[in-house]
């Protein structure tokens, strides 16, 4: 039983005119499912309490939060990261992260209390969010207020997150608990934000060979992409086998993204979602919690998550887009978009260096795949 | 980032009678290369495990026999950095001399010791990561105030910067790499472009 959670209320989680994370993303994709003819019943979450929210973030960082919703402004943006050109102050800005927070805590609730075995949360994956800052565009960080609420009812999780960004937030809250294990794809830190992710961090403590990163080159294509990613992925789920299976899948990895420089395309992100539903089946009954994440280009997020929409709910894959979405959303953008569903498959451009970033992926997972060795084998 | 920020202290240290069967324990039993000695509370000399390793072989013409004091096989004199010296000052005088320590001493004491391997952190410490940040990478040409305009172009955007490193990279052009305290760096790269700036990352893609 597949269950989707969203509330109209995450569409307030908006930065103003100009920003990249912009709602119209979320509009777009909601209407092209209501366009596909998928009806659309999600469970509408509540906003998460300050309890909630105080299980991973400090004290101090909430109550700035809450300040800099109330008054609009920060005394010292540097401090908890608000006020910056990222992450600028709006009203109510607390809210809008609580309900995003909600929506994925629901899917824990709703995954844990076997309401659902597969949850989809149209929204959230503020992956950036640390313990006491705002970064990358995230406030809250929903996903480990979900995750926490996993292991306080004594589940271990596994993080999957395939946004082009480091799941640096996730990866600090949990760094040294043997319960979570973390897995982030992204573009390596030496060139994008925020800079962490090398294989070098597996985790400190209890959690160390827990917490797994690969961070690819710029222009990485699909093939050495999905090589990376079958040569890790199903290893680490089948040695740590998770009760759950939390996923933040980030639309930016794809070609066209504005802000970062990977390669994949539509057929890439279907085939990986297909994959991240096959091994949730086999290493944790099927209990998979998705997240929405980051993602900028308006002319292929809304085709991505579509296609995760559809492939989490078993549906086909139309060839062609509903041509009245097209053209109404033509209309509001002011600019052209596919009229297709996946990319053309003429494959992409001509990538300089082609050899030596497959090669340079290679050698990326041999030595992470090398250094966890230790770990999960060896008892250190 | 002078001297005194990356050096380590207390420093172990050896007396000049010392054997060198002692000296060896003491590098094994710390997991240390080099050892300064010392003659009555002052420095001396310096011994290295290599040192001891050439002196003791067996492939060596005379060798030494492990109770064979220190200051038999000791470097002298010892050249030693100032904790006020940058440490770049620090990292050239080794590689001119091909040794691996610096003993740092202060009013004639002994205050500390820089490795070669102390550099390394303090070239990981200059490019680190702390806080989310992104790379930037600008070519200037070599003219005053060329980096007054790019910083002063990032300020106005309101954005951090985190951390600069410069190198010239050809005649005339100095490559700068800054880590800037943003996820978009795109959009500054195109506003510096319009400003006539040579980005070199993030790149333009060329479809």
């Amino acid at each position: 039983m597949v269950i989707d959670v969203y509330n109209p209320a995450y569409l307030a989680y908006d930065f103003g005119p100009g920003h990249p994370f912009s709602p119209i993303r979320l509009e777009m994709l909601l209407d092209l499912l209501d366009a596909l003819g998928h009806p659309f019943h999600p469970m509408s979450p509540q906003p998460a309490s300050r309890e909630d929210l105080l299980t991973v973030h400090s004290e101090e960082y909430v109550s700035a939060v809450e300040a800099a919703s109330s008054s609009g402004t920060a005394a010292d943006p540097d401090r908890f990261g608000l006020g910056t050109p990222d992450n600028p102050i709006f009203p109510g800005m607390d809210l809008a992260g609580r309900f995003v927070v909600g929506g994925t805590l629901e899917g824990a609730h709703l995954l844990y209390y076997d309401k659902a075995t597969t949850v989809l949360q149209l929204g959230g994956g503020m992956h950036h969010a640390q313990r006491n800052r705002a970064s990358g565009f995230c406030i809250y960080n929903d996903l480990a207020v979900a995750i926490r609420y996993l292991l306080d009812h004594g589940s271990t999780v596994a993080y999957l997150d395939i946004d082009v960004h480091h799941g640096d937030g996730v990866q600090a809250i949990f760094y040294d608990d043997p319960s979570v294990l973390t897995i982030s794809l992204h573009e390596s830190g030496e060139y994008l934000f925020p800079g962490t992710g090398e294989v070098h961090e597996l985790g400190a403590m209890y959690g160390r060979g827990r917490k797994l990163n690969l961070p690819l080159a710029p222009f990485t294509e699909p093939d050495s992409y999905l090589k990376a990613f079958t040569a890790v992925v199903p290893q680490a789920l089948a040695w740590f086998r998770p009760d759950f299976l939390v996923v933040q899948a980030g639309a930016d990895a794809h070609a066209a993204d504005p802000l970062a420089d990977l390669l994949l395309t539509t057929q890439t992100y279907e085939t990986l979602f297909k994959r991240i539903l096959e091994y949730g089946e086999k290493y944790c009954r099927g209990k998979v919690l998705f997240t929405l994440g980051g993602g900028y280009d308006v002319r292929s997020v809304p085709r991505v998550w579509a296609l995760l929409y559809l492939t989490v709910h078993d549906l086909p894959v139309p060839t062609d887009l509903p041509p009245e979405w097209r053209q109404r959303w033509q209309e509001k953008l002011g600019t052209d978009l596919p009229a297709a569903m996946h990319d053309p498959e003429t494959g992409g451009p001509a990538v300089p260096l082609r050899e030596e970033i497959a090669a340079h992926n290679r050698r990326v997972t041999e030595r992470l795949l090398d250094s966890l060795m230790p770990y999960w084998y060896l008892g250190v | 980032m002078l001297v005194r920020d990356i050096m380590k202290s207390p420093v172990i240290t050896v007396d000049t009678d010392a054997s060198l069967s002692s000296v060896y324990s003491v590098m094994h039993d710390h997991g240390i290369r080099h050892v300064p000695v010392m003659r009555r509370g002052v420095l001396v000399g310096v011994v290295t495990d290599r040192d001891l390793r050439l002196a003791t072989s067996a492939l060596a013409a005379k060798p030494f026999s492990p109770q064979a004091k220190v200051e038999k096989v000791m470097s002298q004199p010892v050249r030693t950095a100032d904790p006020l010296d940058p440490v770049e000052e620090a990292a050239r005088t080794m590689r001119q001399l091909k040794i691996g320590c610096l003993p740092v001493t202060s009013g004639g004491a002994l205050a500390g010791i820089v490795t070669g391997v102390d550099l390394l952190d303090a070239l990981l410490r200059l490019t680190g990561v702390s806080t989310g940040s992104s790379r930037l990478e600008v070519g200037l040409p070599d003219h005053p105030g060329e980096l007054a305009r790019l910083t002063g172009l990032l300020a106005a955007r309101q954005v951090d910067i985190r951390s600069v490193l410069s190198h010239a990279d050809s005649p005339g052009r100095v490559r700068v790499v800054l880590r800037v305290a943003t996820i978009d760096t795109k959009a500054i790269a195109q506003e510096l472009r319009a400003e006539g700036f040579e980005v070199l990352w993030p790149p333009q893609k060329p479809w």
